[in-house]
């Protein structure tokens, strides 16, 4: 052992600068590991972990309609069967518009209105900006507490007064963050007045979406007496949730997007272990003579293999620690970056525990990714000392690499299956990485050998550039397919980027409206089209709604006991708007079934649904869905099954009734523009409409989306952010790759020095050898960046996709630039090097 | 005793077989000094290296010290040069990565050598190196790195010293000395020596001369009979 020991120690010490790429693939990978995975830990904990005080209660029951007398008495009848509810209250929230009293301010938003009662909240604390805790009497005698963002849209202050709906509310109090933190994506800021004022204003009466609410604080855990509730209200649309469960699925959806963030992170790590075998082999061929040597003394390659192994795992320790480092870094990074893009509550350490797995996952990748290489010491023969012959035999397979391999490979199974948190993901990310680098190496290698017969071609430099990518040993397909790697997910984000963003500009979609007016009654409804024409010279497209949820599925209530089913209680079991209309919309195809023919009359209600829920709720034609309007129960038959293209649409609508059963239901109104308003004008229409109409709610279409291309700009940051990650992985591969051939190439440039050559002539070597890596690695990143951009674009977001030549220009240039760089700075010494020196060397 | 029995050493080369030594026996007692000499490519080196484990023959039996070194496998092979067996190369093949007091001292920590420190001092001292042990071997010259060679040869007290052209690679000065190290070493330890050359007036000197020429034993005479014929 201590032979082993001291031989590794001295071999560290002199061959440190020779293994410093190994360690910087290690840290590299290590940092983003941690660094994904501890920014997303970290995110969890500042927004959404807290449900109990996002939900501001222990039990939640919620309806989209008052709750009937039949519905109360049934909660009330479990209620009474326990007595673990402390306290109770009731809130109810819809959106609305909002403008300020003084009629010289012009504007107007849309808000989040939340009627709350006292004690609120039951749970969790609720903090105005200036640290005072909330107290209800700011709610009392219409007053309102509103989210900071308000005052800056409607340019209002404190005590000011606001119009919401048909009442008058004076600003009070302020408040940064909602109780339980933010909750995500919301277009209108958050307004709370008491629930005693709401129901007065006249607000709920009129509009859609309002959502009521009973709250209850529990002494102890309140999952029993959910199940209970769930079962006594089984087949009404009152929903039931605990935040425990809440918990559990802010929880799953946090893990899983930690443990995808993780895999993005895996995929540096493996790209580094990739430089790591690099640099393993080069080390392994650059010691063959001392490990001769030491084999002539009497070492057994077992002993030699132990020393070479504890320097990796040495290297591999430290990296990862050095990882650490980075990683820590690289959150304080994101905080000057992203700091007002992250919750005030975040905070930018690496966690321990991620840290130690990150250190564990340094070392194991380190270990599997040189145990082939190192195990090449156990063929490497005595006798070289006294004949050198050719390293063939180094890379003959045999069974033992062969075994090593498969357990290299199970080993890199299980990582991955660690960090996906799923077996599943698991394999398809090695088989998604294996399929991807398999593609990517055989467009190397077909570009390679296209290449080679460009070998007659061009000066001498170019020639000799070009035989260089040929030379023994070579490293090219390797540095094509991790520099491609690269400059494919750089660039396919960025053409995702332009397509997304292209996608949401008004010029392009000529059907998207720029403003909706919804909840408009039908006594209202001729007179405000009549004054929208006269405002911008349009006549606004009118379409009935009306509010329904379904309630039963071929006369099967949703259990909502099932977990899964839960899961998409956000989809099936909200409210939806519906329409009815003789005539199919233009950006619509049936896919199944027939639309029915105008004027007949069906002997049963009949409805067309839209594809993706069709799927999510297992019908077909001839299935029967029973909705719930106001109360009452509507079976319909399914009759056709639609697809819609939502790259032309003035409106979506997931259920259309065949006209008749709707005709004489409570309904509303939703009428839309499409002429484009400038900003003033479109804000004095929504003011004046609004004085006019206080029930109506206008969205302006131009607010929504700035808001989602904040939101997309936002992700492509993010992905870039990994993405350039990638590409430092491959810069790192390329610079361990030009270590590995770099004794040849100094051999060949002391032969050409001797016979003639010039700096000015090796240099221009050089300068066309990366060149042309570049050149090569640049095409295949751009042509795989826009196959993956266009399949995204069609089968994931459905969205248009164009080509963009400049990007892809754009991309190979920039390739062969950073190719060109790192390889000239990489290998410039090798042009200074005296030539006698070198051949006696060898 | 080293004992070589029928030895015979076959390459391929291109298409064909190419016999490097053919059907060689010789038996060389403990103590002696022996010289193999021959033309260049007569096989020398490949007979030392057989000797050593370093190859495998294509038929014929090699003994060590009554062990059968053609029926060891790697381990054992690097176990018996550990123990018995130094080396000596044409061009020194010491570890760049370490000093010259690391390389000596190397071959006694594999061996697992208790006081391995205070014998390579003592080594580097024999040859007279003192003041070089602290220098990595691109720092020392041609024939320094010869006397580190050779002294990690020594450094595991084997009792077979086997030397393949130590002298090839140096001058006339530095090659008398690296010689003059060498036998004072044997004498003094009373090792088997075996050293391939070229140089004729070194062969002379040996105690007993084996010529090759293409493979086969040529000539076997002994120089000089007041060459010890056995350490005993």
């Amino acid at each position: 052992m201590r032979f082993i020991f001291n031989l590794t120690r001295r071999e560290i010490r002199s061959s440190w600068r020779r293994l410093l790429f190994f360690f910087l693939c290690i840290a590299l990978g290590v940092g983003s590991v941690v660094a994904l995975r501890s920014l997303i830990q970290n995110l969890t904990r500042a927004v959404g972990t807290d449900a109990r005080a996002l939900m501001t209660a222990d039990i939640e029951l919620s309806s989209t309609a008052d709750f009937s007398p039949s519905e109360i008495s049934k909660i009330e009848q479990v209620l009474n069967q326990t007595g673990i509810v402390e306290a109770r209250n009731e809130a109810t929230t819809t959106s609305s518009m909002a403008s300020p009293v003084d009629a010289a301010n012009p504007n107007t938003r849309l808000v989040e209105l939340k009627g709350v009662e006292p004690p609120f909240p039951l749970v969790g604390e609720f903090v105005m900006d200036d640290g005072t805790p909330f107290d209800f009497a700011l709610l009392e005698n219409n007053g309102a507490v509103v989210a900071k963002i308000l005052l800056e849209d409607l340019n209002v202050k404190v005590g000011d007064r606001i119009k919401i709906g048909e009442a008058e509310f004076q600003i009070r109090g302020v408040f940064d963050e909602e109780p339980g933190g933010s909750s995500g994506f919301r277009i209108g800021a958050r307004v709370f007045v008491a629930k005693t004022a709401f129901d007065t204003a006249g607000i709920s009466r009129n509009a859609s979406r309002v959502r009521r609410r009973i709250l209850y604080r529990t002494s102890d855990n309140p999952t029993e007496l959910v199940r209970q509730l769930r079962e006594a209200l089984k087949g009404t649309t009152v929903g039931v949730q605990s935040y425990r469960e809440t918990q559990e699925n802010i929880g799953a959806q946090f893990t899983r997007t930690e443990n995808y963030l993780s895999l993005t992170g895996l995929l540096i790590l493996v790209l580094g272990g990739v430089g790591v075998w690099n640099v393993a082999r080069a080390f392994v061929e650059q010691k063959r003579k001392s490990v001769a040597v030491l084999k002539c003394l009497g070492a057994s390659g077992t002993r030699i293999i132990s020393v070479y192994l504890l320097q990796i795992l040495t290297l591999g320790f430290v990296g990862s620690v050095f990882g650490v480092v980075l990683a820590q870094a690289g959150l304080w990074i994101v905080r000057l970056q992203f700091l007002d893009a992250l919750p005030e509550k975040m905070t930018y350490s690496v966690n321990l525990w991620t840290a130690a797995q990150g250190i564990l996952l340094g070392v194991a990748i380190s270990i599997l990714f040189s145990a082939l290489p190192l195990l090449q010491v156990r063929n490497i023969k005595p006798k070289l000392l006294l004949r050198d012959e050719n390293n063939a035999s180094l890379r003959k397979l045999d069974l033992t690499k062969w075994l090593f391999g498969a357990l290299s490979l199970a080993g890199l199974l299980g990582l991955a299956v660690w960090q996906a948190g799923s077996v599943l993901v698991g394999v398809f990310f090695l088989a998604g990485l294996a399929a991807t680098a398999g593609v990517l190496y055989l467009a190397a290698l077909i570009l390679t050998v296209l290449l080679r017969r460009l070998r007659v071609f061009g000066t001498f430099s170019l020639r000799q550039a070009v035989n260089s990518l040929y030379r023994p040993g070579n490293q090219t397909r390797i540095i094509l397919l991790a520099v491609g790697l690269g400059a494919f997910v750089v660039l396919a984000v960025q053409s995702l980027q332009t397509n997304l963003v292209r996608e949401f500009d008004f010029t392009r979609n000529q059907r998207l409206p720029s403003l909706f007016f919804i909840d408009v009654q039908k006594s209202q409804i001729d007179e405000l089209a009549r004054n929208i024409e006269e405002r911008i010279g349009e006549k606004p497209e009118t379409t009935p709604t009306v509010r329904a949820r379904i309630s039963h599925v071929n006369s099967q209530a949703f259990d909502f006991q099932r977990p899964e089913m839960r899961q998409q209680q956000g989809q099936i079991g909200r409210e939806f708007a519906v329409t009815y209309r003789p005539n199919l919309d233009t950006n619509e195809k049936i896919i199944d079934g027939e639309w029915w023919t105008a004027g007949g009359e069906a002997p049963v209600p009949q409805v067309s649904v839209e594809e993706e829920m069709a799927v999510r709720l297992k019908v077909g034609v001839g299935d029967s869905i029973t909705f719930d309007i106001s109360g009452r129960k509507i079976t319909a038959q399914v009759a056709s099954v639609r697809k819609i293209d939502l790259r032309n649409t003035r409106t979506v609508f997931i259920f259309v009734f065949r006209p008749g059963v709707l005709d004489a239901a409570p309904q509303s109104f939703a009428a839309t523009v499409l002429t484009r308003v400038a900003p003033t004008e479109r804000q004095r229409l929504q003011r004046d409409m609004i004085l006019k109409f206080p029930n109506i709610q206008i969205f302006d279409v131009a607010d929504i989306v700035a808001t989602v291309q904040k939101l997309v700009a936002n992700f492509v940051l993010a992905i870039s952010f990994v993405g350039s990650f990638v590409i430092l992985s491959g810069v790192l591969i390329l610079i361990g790759s030009i270590a590995l051939t770099k004794s040849q190439r100094i051999y060949e440039n002391a032969i050409l020095k001797t016979l003639g050559a010039k700096r000015l002539t090796l240099g221009s070597i050089l300068l066309f050898e990366y060149g042309l890596l570049g050149l090569l690695a640049g095409i295949i990143g751009s042509v795989f960046a826009v196959g993956l951009s266009w399949a995204v674009s069609r089968f994931i977001l459905d969205i248009a996709w164009e080509f963009d030549p400049w990007l892809g220009l754009m991309g190979i240039v920039a390739t062969t630039v950073i190719v060109v760089v790192v390889g000239c700075i990489a290998s410039f010494d090798v042009l200074f090097r005296k030539p006698l020196g070198t051949l006696r060397s060898q | 005793m080293i004992l070589l029995q029928n030895l015979t050493k076959t390459v391929r080369s291109g298409t064909e077989d190419l016999t490097i030594l053919d059907d060689v026996t010789i038996e060389i007692p403990d103590g002696q000094f022996v010289a193999l000499t021959g033309a260049s490519g007569s096989g020398k080196s490949t007979l030392l290296g057989l000797i050593a484990g370093l190859d495998s023959p294509s038929s014929g039996t090699i003994i060590v010290d009554g062990d059968e070194v053609t029926s060891m496998n790697e381990d054992a092979l690097a176990e018996l040069r550990s123990q018995k067996i130094g080396f000596v190369f044409q061009s020194f093949h010491l570890i760049p990565s370490l000093t010259a007091f690391e390389n000596i001292l190397i071959p006694m920590e594999i061996r697992g050598v208790r006081d391995a420190r205070e014998r390579a001092e003592l080594l580097l001292a024999d040859v007279d190196l003192v003041n070089r042990g602290h220098h990595y071997p691109t720092e020392l010259s041609g024939g320094e790195q010869q006397r580190v060679a050779i002294a990690r040869a020594f450094a595991n007290q084997p009792s077979i010293l086997l030397a393949d052209e130590p002298t090839g690679n140096l001058d006339s000065r530095n090659g008398a000395h690296i010689f003059e190290l060498m036998t004072g070493l044997h004498s003094a330890r009373k090792i088997t020596l075996v050293l391939v050359t070229h140089d004729g007036q070194l062969a002379n000197q040996a105690e007993r001369q084996i010529v090759l020429k293409d493979g086969r034993v040529i000539s076997d005479q002994m120089n000089r009979e007041d060459w010890p014929a056995s350490a005993s």
